[in-house]
């Protein structure tokens, strides 16, 4: 039976690993960005509308927290699919270590 | 291989191939998708932009007065009450009720505009915060498909 390359098998979890969250990460960005340029002209809406005393303090106040939990739940959005990017990654690597062990044993034991 | 990088390697690898042997093949930090979160969630939003949509319409109007629209507000609180108890039920579920009281809390922002009397300016920052809220929610949600369509 021959014997497991450790090194050889590290590299290629890395490498399996390393695919799936560069893969993940300009698809995440591309909306953040979106996302955060409606909020930013929402925002600058909010202030115009302020500054012009169509809008009182109070209410800008309340579409400004109104704004900030929009943002909040992008981010939250964000760590969401960087935990889904980081899973996809460990069992991009358990995928590797299971053709490894099947592959060095000679049969499908897994 | 260095002596320090075998200390800590073999044990890992030792580690993956039992996860891997005792049929753990996978590992899941999340939780999964739920369709009814996703059709709530849908919905949920389409009764907003049907609401703005009204207020928009008839601004000025008894119609859009916080009196005759009080209604309303009880029924999106009954409404996110049910998704948020469902998502609750949900294992590693977190994100996903973290967002959904930010949402919840949104309601109650607009509330307070509503009663300090609403206008044709106040509607485009609502309407963006909510399209916004459900957007990410939605996005998570699918996201967790994890590429099963």
């Amino acid at each position: 039976m021959a014997a497991i390359d450790e090194s050889q098998l590290v590299s290629k979890m890395l490498g399996a690993a390393q695919g799936v969250l560069a893969d993940k990460w300009p698809e995440a960005r591309d909306y953040a960005e979106t996302e955060f340029k409606k909020l930013a002209e929402t925002i600058a809406f909010i202030e115009a509308q302020r500054a012009l005393g169509q809008m009182s303090d109070e209410k800008a106040c309340l579409h400004l927290n109104m704004q900030e939990n929009s943002a909040k739940t992008i981010l939250l959005t964000l760590e969401g699919l960087g935990i889904l990017a980081v899973e996809a990654a460990i069992n991009a690597a358990l995928d590797v270590v299971k053709e490894a062990v099947n592959s060095t044993l000679g049969f499908a034991l897994i | 291989m260095g002596a320090a990088v075998r200390m800590y390697l073999v044990p890992i690898m030792v580690s993956l191939l039992v996860l891997v042997m005792t049929g753990c093949a996978s590992i899941k930090l999340i939780a999964d998708y739920d369709e009814q979160t996703d059709v709530a969630v849908t919905q949920f939003q389409r009764k907003m932009e049907t609401f703005l949509f009204a207020l928009e319409r008839n601004m000025g109007e008894n119609e859009a007065s916080y009196g005759s629209n009080a209604k309303f507000y009880d029924e999106v609180r009954v409404d996110l009450s049910a998704i948020r108890v469902r998502a609750a039920a949900i294992p590693q579920n977190d994100i996903s009720m973290q967002q959904l009281s930010l949402l919840a809390d949104n309601i109650n922002n607009l509330e307070k505009l509503h009663k300090l009397g609403l206008g044709v300016n106040d509607i485009p920052p609502v309407r963006n915060a909510f399209n916004v809220v459900c957007t990410a929610i939605l996005k998570l949600e699918i996201a967790k498909k994890r590429g099963k369509s």
